[in-house]
């Protein structure tokens, strides 16, 4: 790839995963991805079970290493971007240490990176503030409930300041009414913070409600069957929700994720296997 | 350097010759510790003189000298120890289950055997030799049972309790009787504890038949034949027992492993991952 | 913004690292019921026990019981070998044995010196114990660790325990001298084991996503050791603690047979076996005292484990 532009986060190109299956063989999770995200942009990734959307958020997590392809992070590969801590990561599940106090916990990453001891306490507080637990810091993870347990994680994974947030369905896990909650205060925070995010989901509303882009993907194999720019005006409410463009968005998601393609669509559903030239037009023009 | 946890481990198609293979792989350290220990033994203790630790060549010669005692002496100790096994699980079970029945029994057995489990019953054993009689094999049995007893209770307790309250409620959907939860729930639940607890009690009824027979028993059993033989200085002879002796709860021990492959071999399957 | 978080919310997230299970927090039983039920098996016991000798032990003489005038006499229908006096004593007898001299002549009471006994080989038995637990903490970081480690010496850890150690004792005696030494040595032999076990269970228990979370702040394998594995190991080192308590004071008197260690429960034992013909209660005695001593160590390992696990979220293990 030739010049990277300054403000790209993440860079894939030609990506692809195989793993090799118990009996022989092998199974192509990802295939010729092709993917470029801006810096400060809001990214979801949705398709269904088996499209590599969180194999592919590990790759560039540099949990795991692409078979071919390359990828940039913050302009450098993965690894080295993981070394220089560049990124902070959200589970489904909570991942709290049950033996540390929620204050503990957030430090845990400024602890391991050797941050100075003074600087650690202002900013795990700053954290907490931030997803509004402040009065929480010497409760154990198991006081809390799923909710409050995945904000803490939340600021666990951005105390350390970094410039891209992985997020693997941190609200699968919950209800739909702290889920709609936990997304607005994500929007609240990403505003603040200008942080780049990339955020796997299975729910097509909280795709639409949150991004800036919806990358569709597809199973079998996992390949990015097409990019949706979402053009809602932010800051997004709860109002949002409720207006006619957010529904109409919501239906686009989901006809493309039954393979039935945004109608403009240039070339057909076979072109549509993200060729870098057409993810760069979207990027830049909106849909179709 | 990277690997996901969602990664299906790699391997190569499994027929059988390359199960074979992979059997021999997977042991090979193991292999090569014991071959390494053993030449290194041999080497180090070989020659001439009366060791406290014989080399291996040694103590194989002072096992072929009495072959005829060492052997009759192992089958006696094994007859104790298996027997005694036998019984610590039967009662283990019985009371297991009763515990498992009956709530109020449970919550004041349960401490008590946890706390009889901490008792040193190795202070028993001559009141033991005392009522079933020395030289009664059946002494040393009840030595053996006493030790396997509790740890079988008490695991086979927890294994039928905690059952998943959601199982429980699936079952009471069924409208089944106490009966058939038991049967279908709560056994097989209980199942890998119940074999946990069996494989520590092998070593453990060894432990108890060699133990009742250091404070007595009759002549052909190896807990007598080590003592002796160390007295007299013999301890290329006395290692030949002990080594039987840890042959024997070896040899059980394993036997529980292929049993319990076979009655659940789908827990195996989960552990071995 | 608040959430107004549920219970059930709470209980339903099997969120945090290092929970084996999810279990609604447990009730505040009062400590009371357990006591109460546990005096009353042993009462329980006690009764069946003189019940039994009632109705098949050897007869009953006294003229005096127990020096209050009372004058009791009974003929047991039954007469059954094991009830008789000499095998399973009265349970006053026993009890009066303790406050008797321990010999013949001399100053000590049969329950200070077997209290005094008890507590020589609980040093021991420390030492071991604690000996022990260090091993197999090692042993069992260095099996995780390294893998090809673990499939060299983890059969030949679980054959160590195959070996009777009892057989092994005098052996040991023999090689390394009498004294403290061999006795430490064995109950260490015997504690080692049960930690290593529950040590490699309990350093490999975190989630997967934790060490993937470390692995993403680029943590070096000691601050994954330390921060991660070492923690969540604690509840399994204290079950394994528990059987390791009993383990250490049943080595401890096993080694002091051969050691030739007099001041312990073990020469205790062997001695009051010789004398049983002329005293059974002795020995009996020192049944109990041992009893008490290995429930009083377990009792005190239960108390540790409630304090340090105190915030941790209740786990089955």
């Amino acid at each position: 790839m030739t010049n990277t532009s300054a403000g790209t986060a993440v860079r894939l190109a030609d990506v692809e995963k195989s793993f090799a299956v118990q009996g022989g063989g092998e199974t192509v999770a990802l295939q010729g991805i092709n993917l470029d995200i801006g810096a400060g942009e809001f990214v979801s990734l949705i398709g269904p079970s088996g499209c590599g959307k969180s194999t592919l958020l590990r790759i560039v997590a540099d949990l795991i290493r692409p078979t071919s392809g390359t990828v940039e992070v913050n302009g450098k590969s993965p690894h080295r971007a993981r070394l220089d801590r560049d990124y902070g990561m959200v589970f489904q599940a909570p991942v709290l240490f049950d033996w540390r106090t929620v204050e503990a916990n957030v430090r845990l990453p400024l602890e391991v990176m050797n941050v100075a001891r003074s600087e650690r306490e202002q900013r795990v507080r700053e954290m907490l503030e931030l997803v509004e637990l402040g009065g929480f810091l010497r409760h154990y993870p198991h006081q809390l409930s799923g909710g409050m347990q995945q904000r803490v994680a939340i600021a666990r994974a951005l105390c350390f300041q970094p410039a891209i947030l992985l997020m693997d369905e941190p609200f699968g896990a919950l209800d739909e009414m702290t889920r709609e909650r936990l997304n607005a205060e994500v929007l609240r925070i990403w505003a603040r913070l200008g942080t780049t995010v990339i955020f796997v989901t299975h729910s097509i509303p909280e795709a639409v409600f949150l991004s800036t882009r919806v990358v569709v993907m597809s199973a079998r194999p996992g390949r990015i069957t097409t990019v949706v720019d979402v053009d809602l005006p932010q800051p997004r409410t709860e109002q949002t929700r409720e207006t006619d463009r957010y529904y109409e968005l919501v239906t686009v998601v989901r006809e493309a994720l039954r393979g039935r393609l945004p109608a403009g669509a240039q070339d057909g559903p076979a072109a549509l296997d993200g060729h870098p030239a057409k993810q760069r037009a979207r990027a830049e023009g909106g849909i179709g | 350097m990277a690997s996901s946890a969602r990664a299906v481990p790699a391997r190569p198609s499994m027929g059988l010759a390359a199960r074979a293979v992979r059997l021999v792989i997977d042991y090979l350290p193991a292999m090569a510790v014991l071959v390494g220990a053993l030449v290194l033994w041999e080497v180090l203790t070989a020659g001439p003189g009366r060791r406290v630790l014989p080399a291996p060549s040694a103590i194989v010669a002072g096992f072929d000298a009495n072959a005829d005692l060492l052997t009759r002496s192992a089958m006696n100790t094994y007859w104790e120890a298996i027997g005694g096994l036998a019984i610590g699980t039967v009662a283990g079970l019985a009371v297991a289950f009763a515990t498992a029945r009956w709530v109020s029994a449970r919550e004041a057995l349960l401490p008590i055997a946890i706390a009889a489990n901490s008792i040193p019953i190795i202070a028993i054993a001559p009141i033991l030799n005392n009522w079933f009689g020395v030289l009664n094999p059946l002494s040393k049995m009840m030595m053996a049972a006493m030790l396997v007893f509790f740890p079988v209770m008490i695991n086979v307790t927890r294994g039928l309790v905690s059952v998943h309250p959601a199982s429980l409620e699936l079952m009471r959907s069924y409208a089944t009787s106490d009966w058939t939860v038991l049967t279908k729930v709560r056994i097989p639940n209980m199942l890998p504890f119940f074999f946990t607890a069996l494989k520590v009690g092998t070593t453990l009824s060894f432990i108890g038949a060699i133990v009742g027979e250091y404070f007595g028993g009759t002549s052909a059993v190896l807990g007598r034949v080590i003592l002796t033989s160390m007295s007299s200085g013999r301890f290329d002879v006395a290692w030949a027992g002990i080594l039987l002796g840890a042959f024997g709860a070896i040899a059980a021990y394993i036997a529980v492993v292929l049993i319990e492959r076979v009655v659940i071999p789908w827990h195996s399957a989960l552990r071995n991952q | 913004m608040r959430d107004p978080e549920t219970a059930t919310e709470r209980q339903s997230s099997a969120a945090s690292v290092g929970v084996a299970g999810v279990e609604p927090p447990s009730r505040r039983r009062s400590i009371l019921r357990p006591i109460a039920s546990v005096a009353l098996v042993l009462l329980a016991i006690g009764i069946a026990w003189q019940v039994a000798k009632l109705i098949g032990g050897d007869p009953w003489r006294y003229d005096d019981f127990l020096g209050t005038g009372i004058a009791f006499h009974h003929n047991p229908p039954l007469r059954v070998a094991q009830l008789s006096d000499r095998q399973l004593p009265h349970l006053w007898d026993i009890g009066a044995a303790l406050v008797q001299p321990v010999q013949r002549g001399a100053q000590q009471s049969l329950g200070e010196f077997l209290v005094g006994a008890a507590l020589y080989t609980w040093r021991e038995a420390i030492i071991g114990f604690g000996l022990g637990a260090l091993i197999g903490v090692v042993l069992a970081s260095l099996f995780v660790h390294f893998r090809l480690l673990e499939r060299a010496f983890v059969p030949y850890v679980i054959a160590s325990q195959a070996i009777p150690i009892v057989a092994l004792a005098p052996i040991i005696v023999v090689g390394l001298g009498r004294g403290i030494v061999a006795v430490v040595i064995i109950a260490t032999y015997l504690t080692f084991f049960p930690v290593t076990i529950a040590a490699m269970r309990g350093l490999s228990s975190p989630d997967p996503r934790a060490l993937e979370l470390m692995r993403s702040y680029a943590a070096s394998r000691w601050a994954i050791f330390w921060k991660v594995r070492l923690p969540a190991s604690v509840p399994y080192l204290f079950t394994a603690l528990k059987i390791a308590a009993t383990a250490s004071i049943v080595g401890a008197i096993i080694g002091e047979g051969p050691g030739g260690v007099p001041e312990g429960l073990g020469r205790a034992i062997i001695n009051f076996n010789q004398q049983y013909i002329t005293g059974p209660e002795k020995l009996w005695a020192t049944i109990l005292i041992a009893s008490l001593l290995g429930i009083t160590f377990f009792a005190l390992v239960r108390v540790a484990e409630a304090l340090v696990l105190r915030n941790r979220q209740r786990v089955d293990v």
